[in-house]
């Protein structure tokens, strides 16, 4: 895929184009909204949101990261999902935690080829780790999921949430350090994972 | 062990230290077990996050042309000439209410009674004769000036007295001004030139915008 074709293309008004560009960075996008909205159905409109104001403003698009500046529109998305479920919140028709069948189907997985095993502990982990993102601001939680989760390095977080170098090294740090705290609450939960992330270092 | 050491360690383990940092840091671990408990802890914290399962977009999220939301990319100008007339505007209307407010500034400056000579503290409103004493009695203390030039306190007060006599309105037409009609602080001519500025930037970015999408909405229905 010849990334830079497609946008110049895309910016002339080829909605094929872009349509090509949505379908190799939507999971990316979709993933940041979910783990920075903490909901799949918002998660999703924060997305369709993203991908047609991406368009629309596709012109301010002046070259670098293409997948740092889709995720900026995610994440003025997300954030305008989230002021909009502050205005208007809405209960939740199962309660928390409990959704043995829905999202966790495994057509969800982006692995399907997971043991049993494996699938519940990948489970787990997205719990606990749900619950101690849900403890960050807005402002830590996306850049820790952009770094951490999505793998995008300090510059792209940098230019993503528009902030400086410095500022993107502060708010990891803080947050890191805040999940480790969280964490910890579900160390018993999770040992095999705790016990394998520290044999390297120790 | 402080915020900025957490800072470090973070970035340490990203790889974004520079050569010293991460030599000074290094040895900083080497001695110190607290300091390398905590990277371990940041590692764990790190290393969880990205084993945290990535899911697939539930669906796909290509965008129809039949969506009436699906609008064709603005022109790089379309933002600037919004901008440009959204700030003539705003000038336009500040100069409106600046212009309108002058009367009625002008009107209580009249009304209000003539101020007193001194900055505070004096005894304002006095009579004129006080008033025509004051740059006398300011330069006396510099008696070593009034010794070389005797005759200059008399030539200061002259051209002061005139000099006030001047500034200050006639008793007899104190609406003289406000008869005339005050002068507008901005003048007409850039009045005219910010409204036109406004309108034509406004427009053309409208016009601009609506053309855009109307070529990009016939292209995809040739499609």
């Amino acid at each position: 895929m010849d990334e830079n074709a497609l946008i110049i293309e895309a910016q002339r008004g080829d909605l094929d184009a872009f349509n090509t560009l949505v379908l190799h960075y939507q999971d990316a996008i979709f993933n940041t909204a979910r783990r920075i909205l903490g909901d799949e159905e918002l998660a999703a409109d924060a997305t369709q949101e993203a991908f047609l104001s991406a368009f629309r403003g596709l012109n301010s698009f002046r070259g670098g990261s293409f997948k740092a500046w889709l995720m900026r529109t995610v994440t003025n998305a997300a954030y305008d999902e989230l002021r909009r479920r502050k205005r208007r919140p809405t209960t939740a028709l199962e309660p928390d935690g409990e959704d043995p069948e829905g999202m966790d189907e495994p057509r969800w997985l982006a692995d399907p080829n997971l043991s049993p095993e494996e699938a519940t502990e990948a489970r787990e982990l997205e719990h606990a780790m749900e619950h101690c993102l849900e403890g960050l601001s807005f402002e830590y939680r996306t850049v820790v999921v952009m770094a951490d989760i999505e793998g995008l390095d300090y510059t792209e977080v940098a230019a993503a949430v528009r902030v400086p170098l410095g500022t993107v090294k502060s708010r990891l740090a803080r947050a890191r350090l805040r999940l480790r705290d969280c964490l910890q609450g579900f160390e018993e939960l999770l040992p095999a994972m705790f016990r394998l992330q520290r044999e390297p270092s120790s | 062990m402080n915020f900025r050491d957490v800072e470090h360690l973070s970035a340490y383990l990203d790889g974004q230290l520079t050569a010293s940092e991460t030599a000074q840091l290094e040895t900083r671990l080497a001695a110190d077990a607290g300091l390398r408990g905590l990277l371990d802890d940041l590692r764990v914290a790190r290393g969880l996050l990205r084993r945290v399962p990535r899911r697939r977009a539930p669906r796909n999220f290509t965008l129809n042309p039949l969506n009436s939301r699906v609008s064709a990319p603005q022109p790089r100008a379309v933002p600037v000439l919004r901008y440009v007339g959204a700030i003539a505007s705003l000038l336009f209307v500040l100069s409106a209410t600046m212009n309108s407010l002058a009367p009625l500034a002008a009107r209580s400056l009249a009304a209000a009674p003539p101020p007193g000579y001194g900055m505070g503290g004096g005894v304002g409103g006095g009579p004129p004769e006080a008033e025509a004493n004051v740059p006398q009695m300011a330069i006396a203390p510099s008696g070593t000036q009034v010794a070389e030039a005797p005759a200059a306190p008399l030539d200061l007060t002259a051209p002061s007295a005139e000099a006030l006599a001047k500034a200050a309105p006639p008793a007899e037409s104190p609406d003289a001004g406000f008869r005339q009609g005050p002068k507008a602080p901005i003048p007409a001519i850039w009045m005219l030139i910010l409204a036109i500025a406004g309108i034509l930037f406004g427009g053309l970015s409208w016009y601009l915008d609506r053309h855009t999408r109307r070529n990009f909405r016939s292209n995809l229905l040739e499609k």
